[in-house]
């Protein structure tokens, strides 16, 4: 009987195997076609210091970027996590300042994350705000209290033993880089081998049928917007960590990087369809874009435009290949 | 005999790895209404997509009014006649009746639209089908009836001779697809031919005068649809080899009380049902679309409030009070929009199969891929899933495998109780039998299984037992031989039957 068994799984079918990795092939076609080109062009571009700091740069986008795969994957969008970043900074910084030890208020400022986010979860779930409204007003509220806590100047961290966190680095791999990577296993292994990783596919879907399977639809929803949330406070905390100070102009702009990573990694923002291993890719993609395009000098506000082209493609690519797969179905 | 409005000859299609059709002829003629049958993926479809000009054959010729024509774009289609009313129609609910009869080739006066004009000829294109409706208000008022024969009026003004009709009643109530009838026949007698794609047999012996009958890309038979049974019909489909059997029925000894409902109230369509359901049993409920079927099969999944009634389950009182509440009793329910309710089509088949059950394959909430491959593969062979691999998505099933995985969630979910609200709707009629087989065994094993469908006549294929819901409350209670179409259809609409 074991032999027969897992007949049906054993029999190896390429076809199968690439057309489900279709998009992981793709993007490592266009990231080893940006490095050829790159390391032409680019002096300096290949060499082990600039790669380690593509590293670094990709933590600050790749961390949250785990956590935003999930919420894209379960058919919503946290637009927030860069204005959260800033006031996890912040208040970490004015915490420390105030004689709080620095564990402790590093606890408080993930477990606040997490809180910020079952809060948009929350009203997602049970009074069917779109999480895009959500977001949108911590965007702007978030922001908003980091500026009022600080009077919009940076507060110095004093403890120096505390910036190894974000500027350090571990066996010459940069802190965050390390941080980043395992996470990047732990939320690999979430979404593909746990209940709850296939049941955000599963919400994303088609959450009708979901609740009709006994899903929790609404403890999935609300627990990837907290995960997103603890993890937006996380990178508010290497941050702080890197630059000295919690800033609350920090991370500007950082949530469309962040989106634009997951995006270009295949993730579906139609939800359902997405994968880690692909928003890896997309992040160290646009890392490598954006650090490439300041060693080629091109003019920052042109590094913008190729930058918006870039994406734009990746997200035509991708709706044309839903519209595919619909057309078979 | 006079000459047909369209013939095709020797008609030949094939697809990269298949071949849809071989060698088929086909011939319609003047006001002539046929009904065309065969499994999915008999080449039905495919045959007339080439009529309508959306696909190409490799060989053959297609002749109309005696004379060679080459179909090659849906235009051409069009121009020579020929309309197609898909299952899923093509209105745009925002705009007007009026500007959807006339889409696209709305009639100018000056610079714009003349509406007074084009209100005027859609109202008269509506009344040729004996549809009364103000042109002006938006179609996303009317009902999916009348936005078919919206569709239907369209067609007729592009100048159609032909109709081909997919499927029109499938997602119809009874007294609605008793319209469209209606209006077939009426469209035939002026002289418009149609072709009429269905699976149900009671529909298409008083719709049409011949059968065309498709079995793996051939033509099989053509025959006026007095000259056969449908017993006939069903072994010309499916191949003689694989006609059905005669109904194996539990023996009622075998079967025990397991769900007692005394007085149920669901508003606003159950007022006082009483019943019991049995392990060991098939049991169907038959009613109109509207008698509230789907609500009493939800009620009891706990999906819907009880307004009162009692409910005994095993001996304890029981009133599901959530989803949960209902599957942690056993309950489980199917629900009839598979698409949009009851699987999700991205994740693969083997997902799919579990999910309802991820605690019997996963510990600490860490799938166990063992257990799930194990699980998965002896699900796809209890249900005979035909499939490439067990993770490729859902969504590239034929719908009766489709329906077959949501039958797999149910069962793998244990339940002792399963509610499956119409689990054949939509799929061909081999699939439908091995639903049945798969009901009867569930059945077999001790579930009470409860069967909800509008065709009436699937009842006398599968179940112990019919109740008919009628008015709210179950008013009668059909057992064994008893179970016959002429008699579940008189009790459910209180009418003597058509037949």
């Amino acid at each position: 009987m074991a032999e027969t068994r897992s007949e049906l799984y054993q029999k190896f079918d390429l076809r199968h195997f690439l057309s489900g990795r279709a998009n992981e092939i793709g993007l490592l076609a266009a990231i080893l076609v940006l490095y050829a080109f790159l390391a032409v062009f680019a002096s300096n571009f290949m060499t082990l210091p600039n790669q380690l700091n593509i590293l670094r740069d990709a933590a600050f986008v790749g961390i949250i970027a785990w956590g935003m795969t999930l919420v894209l994957i379960s058919g919503e969008i946290d637009i927030s996590v860069g204005p959260h970043v800033a006031f996890a900074g912040v208040l970490l910084a004015s915490l420390a300042q105030s004689g709080v030890p620095l564990p402790v208020a590093a606890l408080v400022v993930v477990v606040l994350g997490a809180l910020i986010g079952c809060f948009t979860g929350f009203l997602r779930a049970f009074f069917d705000v779109p999480s895009f409204i959500v977001t949108l007003a911590l965007w702007l509220g978030l922001r908003g209290t980091a500026q009022v806590m600080s009077d919009a100047v940076p507060i110095v961290i004093m403890d120096f033993s505390f910036q190894r966190f974000g500027a350090g680095s571990l066996l010459g791999i940069p802190t965050p880089a390390i941080i980043m990577l395992v996470l990047f296993v732990a939320f690999s292994f979430v979404a593909t081998r746990t209940v709850f990783g296939r049941s955000v596919y599963a919400v994303g879907g088609n959450a009708e049928a979901a609740r009709l399977s006994a899903i929790p639809v609404a403890r999935i929803r609300i627990l990837v917007f907290a995960i997103t949330g603890a993890l937006a406070a996380l990178t508010g905390i290497l941050m702080a960590s890197r630059l000295g100070s919690g800033n609350s102009g920090a991370a500007s702009g950082l949530e469309f990087d962040i989106i634009a990573a997951v995006v270009v990694g295949g993730t579906s923002l139609f939800g359902g369809r997405g994968t880690m291993l692909g928003t890896l890719f997309g992040v160290i993609f646009i890392a490598a874009l954006v650090n490439g395009l300041v060693l080629l000098g091109v003019d920052p506000f042109a590094q913008g435009i190729v930058r918006g082209v870039v994406i734009l493609v990746a997200v035509m690519v991708n709706i044309i290949s839903i519209k595919r797969m619909r057309g078979r179905m | 005999m006079t000459e047909p409005l369209v013939q095709m000859r020797g008609i030949s299609k094939a697809y990269p790895g298949v071949v849809a059709l071989r060698d088929v002829d086909f011939a319609i003629g003047r006001g002539e209404v046929r009904a065309l049958l065969g499994k999915n993926g008999a080449g039905k479809s495919t045959l007339v997509k080439i009529l309508a000009g959306v696909e190409r054959p490799d060989e053959g010729s297609i002749l109309m009014d005696g004379a060679p024509v080459s179909l090659r774009t849906p235009m051409d289609g069009i121009k020579a006649g020929i309309a197609t009313v898909h299952q899923e129609l093509s209105v745009v609910p925002e705009l007007s009746i009026a500007e959807n009869v006339f889409l696209g080739r709305w009639p100018k006066r000056g610079g714009g639209i003349d509406w007074r004009a084009m209100e005027r000829e859609a109202h008269a294109a509506l009344e040729v089908l004996g549809l009364d409706l103000d042109p002006r208000q938006p179609v996303a008022r009317i009902s999916v009836a009348q936005r078919q024969l919206v569709e239907i009026a369209r067609a007729l003004r592009q100048g159609a001779r032909l109709l081909i009709l997919d499927e029109p009643t499938s997602s119809l109530v009874a007294q609605e697809a008793e319209t469209l009838i209606r209006v077939v026949r009426r469209l035939a007698e002026q002289g418009t031919s149609v072709i009429y794609i269905s699976h149900r047999m009671d529909e298409i012996r008083r719709v049409a005068q011949s059968l065309t009958v498709m079995r793996d890309g051939r033509h099989i038979a053509t025959t006026a649809v007095g000259d056969v049974t449908n017993r006939q019909i069903v072994e010309m489909l499916l191949g003689s080899t694989q006609a059905e059997g005669e109904v194996v029925r539990s023996a009622p000894a075998k079967r025990s009380p397991l769900l007692s409902i005394r007085g149920l109230e669901v508003a606003p369509r159950i007022q006082d049902a009483s019943f019991e359901i049995r392990a060991g049993e098939v049991l169907g409920i038959a009613g109109v679309l509207g008698s509230g079927r789907t609500e009493l099969l939800q009620a009891i999944a706990g999906l819907r409030t009880i307004d009162s009634g009692s409910m005994t389950l095993s001996g304890s009182d029981f009133r599901p009070a959530s989803l949960r509440d209902a599957r942690a009793n056993g309950i489980f329910m199917t629900p009839e929009d598979r698409r949009g309710e009851g699987a999700v089509m991205m994740l693969g088949i083997d997902e799919n199969l579990v999910m309802a059950s991820w605690g019997s394959v996963s510990r600490g909430g860490v799938i166990d891929r063992a257990a799930m491959r194990e699980k998965v593969t002896a699900s796809i062979r209890a249900l005979g899933i035909k499939l490439a691999h067990p993770s490729e998505p859902l969504g590239n099933l034929s719908g009766g495998n489709q329906q077959k995985v949501v039958i797999g969630k149910a069962l793998n979910a244990a339940p002792r109780i399963l509610l499956l609200d119409e689990p054949t709707r939509g799929v061909d009629i081999g699939a439908k039998r091995q639903i049945y087989q798969l009901m009867r065994k569930a059945a077999e094993e001790g579930l009470a299984v409860v069967f909800v469908s509008g065709e009436i006549e699937e009842f006398c294929e599968v179940c112990d037992r019919v109740l008919i819901l009628r008015g709210g409350s179950i008013t009668a209670e059909v057992e064994g031989e008893a179970i016959r179409t002429e008699t579940l259809s008189e009790l459910t609409t209180g009418e003597q039957g058509v037949h």
